[in-house]
């Protein structure tokens, strides 16, 4: 069924037909994905489902801020310390990353038919 | 014995009864299939205990081939992977509560198929082109709006500023496709649902519900939309069952 229903397919960018089963497996695996609680890794279980939902809200207000500063709507002071505060808690984020041994791939989670989180 | 529900199909038409077809297809685990049939409406089931009921790939494949087979012939709502009842008595029950809604729902996919297309591209480098595209460089651009003295903390800004603006033209390139496609499907009068940018390649996954003897116009229109856009891959699929477009909450 699945070859026959592939109508067109081309282009020059080099994506093949297992690149997107790739996808389609890590669809139907999901297992990076997937929240892993068990006695042994309870807490790095909940730190990847807290970490993502902090990665979530830091990205959201990365994206607010850098509106404003397009918007040209803050002065050299306000940049500064937007900047202080970005960049320390981008940092933060680093560390507890790093302390929790996860990368950025794991706090992307995958939605299934909505897409990836971030 | 639980019975496990593929699909809900209009039972009369010019085609035979579902049953002759039935009688050549397998469902899940090749179990038997039985049409439930209430007026003008079937569904299509098959006895399933729970503990045989696993759900993985085999299984969902069986699941959707016969769906898809059964497409070829009659107007029919898939009905979600796993969809089970106790008997074929609840089942029947069921059409009977829901009829009028079934019955409705078929008449809007009569006739028409599901298409899938995905625009995948390599983000980065898209990303890379229509930066150098802009006449005025985003880089050189942004520079003098923060000043020339950028401490760490400022050039920090600036470097996420940048990131932003090269993410803002990739969105604003994405609608400029999403435009393109819409117009060909309005010529084609066709019913479409889409998603931006569900991940790493793929800017655009968009569904869309056309007669049945357009296939050959959307096959064009993609290679259309290919010639236009040589650094994007469009990937067309179909024809489908009207997976995307069943909305019905049976009660």
């Amino acid at each position: 069924m699945s070859n026959n229903k592939i109508l067109c397919n081309t282009g020059t960018v080099d994506l093949s037909i297992q690149d997107i089963s790739k996808e389609v497996d890590k669809l139907i695996n999901s297992e990076e994905s997937k929240l892993k609680l068990t006695p042994e890794n309870a807490d790095s279980g909940l730190a990847k489902l807290v970490l993502t939902l902090v990665e979530l809200i830091r990205k959201l207000v990365e994206k607010q801020a850098m509106r404003r500063v397009d918007g040209g709507s803050l002065s050299d002071d306000e940049i500064e310390r937007l900047g202080e505060t970005l960049m320390k808690l981008e940092m933060k984020m680093e560390e507890l990353k790093k302390y929790f041994n996860l990368t950025d791939r794991d706090l992307n989670i995958n939605l299934g038919p909505l897409g990836d989180l971030m | 014995m639980d019975k496990l529900i593929y699909c809900l199909l209009l039972a009369k038409s010019n085609h035979a009864k579902p049953e002759t077809t039935l009688n050549s297809l397998k469902g899940v685990k090749e179990a038997g299939l039985v049409a439930v049939e209430y007026h003008n409406i079937s569904a299509i089931i098959s006895d399933v205990t729970e503990k045989q009921f696993i759900a993985n790939k085999q299984h969902a494949v069986e699941f959707a081939l016969v769906i898809d087979q059964l497409a070829q012939n009659y107007t029919l709502l898939p009905m979600r992977f796993g969809s089970m009842m106790d008997s074929a008595d609840s089942v029947m029950e069921m059409l009977e509560r829901n009829e009028v809604e079934i019955e409705d729902s078929l008449k809007k996919v009569k006739n028409k198929w599901e298409y899938g297309l995905k625009v995948l591209c390599d983000r980065e480098k898209l990303k890379e082109e229509l930066t150098a595209k802009k006449d005025n460089d985003t880089l050189n651009f942004v520079k003098p709006e923060i000043g020339s003295n950028n401490s760490v903390y400022k050039a920090y800004v600036l470097k996420k500023l940048n990131e932003h603006r090269a993410e803002e033209q990739i969105l604003s390139f994405v609608d400029s496709i999403l435009v393109e496609i819409k117009i060909y499907l309005q010529e084609l009068k066709a019913v479409d649902k889409y998603k931006k940018m569900t991940n790493e390649t793929t800017i655009i996954d968009a569904v869309f519900l056309l007669d049945k003897k357009k296939k050959k116009e959307v096959i064009n229109m993609v290679k259309d939309l290919q010639q236009k856009h040589l650094q994007l891959n469009f990937l067309l699929t179909g024809p489908w069952p009207p997976y995307n477009f069943v909305e019905l909450n049976l009660k």
